[in-house]
């Protein structure tokens, strides 16, 4: 890729589409991406930076951005803010435990100024694991039903299958277009 | 006129004579020996250069002017050196991707850039962190030592600004603020007087070193510009833009000179030779050109890629210029004639970064491989393979004396790499 190419890819262009994927470590940020670009999924290491690629869906080419979700580099995810045209937040649908953790980091972005109205896309991640919650439970604890200021979207997936990501992608890209 | 003595500069080759003038004031000139290798008659050159500045030098200094030119042709010889490089050191860096990274002059520091909005300064020969350079508000993109005092550290970032920093203490003397958008490339001028930044906001400025005010934007481009470079001398300025077109300033009055406009998609590097009568430029397009300066016309276009070319670098003289491409490969092409010299093949990947050392008789390539090659120009080969990163490289550099590289990676961690033969840091070990 090289610098060169990363920033290329902060232009906001005609059928292109700058994405980010946000979400706690291990909700399945990277597996989603890889999977999405039809790359390999297995050997795959918490991302202590970021991963891009550029991914062709319809006439579009998406320009995702997958953040790594460590508590200790969360403070950096504002670094992407600025060049971005709609937000992916995944969920471990799975994982009852951090739920809230989840739900948190997600009110203060919500919060932040730079993201103000940005379509959001919620990936329900891990639906193919017993005991994933449904997208409406998840909804219903994250209080996503209290969102007004912006277009957002609760989709069931498996970033492991692929299930419900082609899906979740369409819905985005006809918001942003 | 009185000689005060000689001072040889290794790279590009030349003497520097330091004299008394009319009032007594010291004065330099420069004499350059581009040209200087192996097979050079020593004694003739010696005898030009007392003919050319014969105001200065007699005959009687003639002997110690051939011992000065023999110590210059070593120098340049020690670049085709059979030395291989090792693993030196491993350096956990950043607590996230790094960017770029530069040595200063001496080569027994540089810094690194960093997403975790800090730069750092490094003490090669023992690895050790000495400052971190903390203050930006989001990513440090670019930086620079002002070579070759080394006493200043720049730092572009993508939060606007541009900050210039003691490079030994790490005081903070500016922020520059101006930028509407990401700082994306920056250099001092050769006498470390002005700063020049290029930003995502379509413009670059320049900037005084020592009060931090601005001196003027160079505004006409038309896309974002994303390199820059001063000419030798630092009266003329270059800026590559996402515009297509590469735009020759004014350094001083800021006017725009000429405007080069036959790239057909975004240019990714520009750049001026050592003379300063030519400039380079890559591009996205698969064409790399030559101009000359004086008149805005392209003199050669430089094709073989078969794909976008991400970044040129001239050798130190100006005879030569690399081009590295996204189709994996490295072209060497002679300036003089604009014919491909060597096609450099191994690399799995773009290659991102390029850069000739001291000597030009070797290149070092960054690439998304995840791998940094050392290629011989003269046979055209791939030298060694400096593998370790584990995940792709964003820069890589030389020191002045061309015996240690350091790489820079979005593995969050820089290697500092040894020749086996290196003499600039005494061995530890």
């Amino acid at each position: 890729m090289g610098l060169l190419n990363i920033l290329r890819m902060f232009r906001k262009a005609d059928r292109q589409v700058r994405i980010l994927f946000l979400g706690l470590d291990n909700a399945g940020k990277t597996t989603a991406l890889q999977s999405l670009a039809d790359e390999q999924i297995d050997n795959i290491t918490p991302t202590q930076g970021f991963n891009v690629k550029t991914v062709r869906h319809a006439n579009y080419q998406l320009h995702v951005w997958d953040i790594g979700g460590q508590r200790t580099i969360r403070p950096y995810w504002r670094n992407y803010f600025g060049n971005t045209d709609a937000l992916v937040y995944v969920i471990d649908a799975a994982d009852e435990r951090r739920l809230e953790e989840s739900g948190l980091e997600l009110n203060s972005l919500l919060e932040e100024e730079k993201l103000a109205g940005l379509p959001m896309l919620v990936f329900a991640n891990k639906q193919d694991l017993a005991g994933a919650q449904t997208p409406d439970a998840i909804a219903t604890s994250l209080h996503l039903n209290a969102i007004r200021d912006r277009p957002w979207h609760i989709q069931p997936c498996s970033a492991k299958t692929g299930e419900g990501l082609q899906e979740g992608m369409e819905w985005l890209v006809r918001q942003v277009h | 006129m009185p000689l005060k003595r000689f001072l040889l500069r290794y790279f590009p080759p030349g003497i520097i004579l330091e004299y008394y003038d009319e009032q007594g004031l010291l004065g330099t000139k420069t004499v350059d020996l581009l040209d200087l290798s192996e097979s050079t008659d020593v004694e003739a050159v010696a005898d030009q250069i007392i003919h050319e500045v014969s105001d200065l030098i007699t005959q009687s200094k003639k002997s110690q002017l051939v011992r000065l030119l023999r110590k210059l042709i070593e120098k340049q010889e020690m670049g085709n050196a059979d030395a291989s490089f090792y693993l030196f050191k491993r350096l956990k860096a950043h607590i996230l991707p790094l960017t770029n990274c530069a040595f200063n002059k001496a080569g027994d520091r540089f810094i690194t850039g960093s997403y975790d909005r800090t730069c750092k300064v490094w003490e090669t020969q023992s690895g050790r962190e000495l400052l971190t350079l903390e203050g930006h508000k989001n990513v440090v993109y670019c930086l620079a030592f002002n070579n070759p005092y080394g006493d200043k550290i720049i730092t572009g970032s993508f939060d606007k600004t541009c900050k210039v920093w003691n490079s030994y203490t790490g005081e903070l003397y500016h922020t520059l603020r101006g930028h509407t958008a990401e700082i994306v490339c920056l250099s001092f001028n050769p006498q470390s007087t002005i700063i020049a930044t290029g930003a995502m906001d379509n413009t670059a400025r320049l900037w005084d070193v020592e009060t931090g005010m601005e001196l003027c934007a160079l505004i006409g481009h038309t896309g974002e510009v994303v390199s820059l470079s001063f000419n030798t001398t630092g009266d003329r300025i270059v800026t590559g833009s996402f515009d297509f077109t590469c735009k020759i300033w004014n350094v001083e009055t800021g006017q725009c000179l000429q405007s080069l406009e036959e790239h057909h998609a975004e240019i990714s590097c520009a750049l001026f030779n050592f003379t300063g009568n030519l400039v380079a430029s890559s591009s996205i397009d698969r064409s790399c050109k030559l101009w000359d300066v004086d008149t805005g016309r392209c003199v050669h276009t430089l094709k073989g890629h078969n794909d976008e070319i991400l970044h040129c670098s001239f050798n130190m003289t100006g005879s030569l210029l690399a081009t590295a491409s996204s189709d994996s490969t490295i072209r060497v092409y002679n300036v003089y004639n604009g014919e491909c010299v060597a096609v450099l093949v191994g690399h799995e990947g773009d290659v991102s970064k390029l850069q000739f050392n001291p000597q030009g008789t070797r290149l070092i390539s960054a690439s998304t491989d995840r791998t940094c090659r050392v290629w011989s120009i003269e046979p055209a080969a791939c030298l060694q393979i400096l593998e370790g990163h584990t995940d792709e490289i964003f820069s890589c550099a030389f020191n002045y004396e061309g015996d240690v590289i350091i790489t820079a990676s979005k593995d969050n961690t820089c290697r500092i790499w040894k020749s086996a033969h290196c003499t600039s840091l005494p061995n530890t070990e």
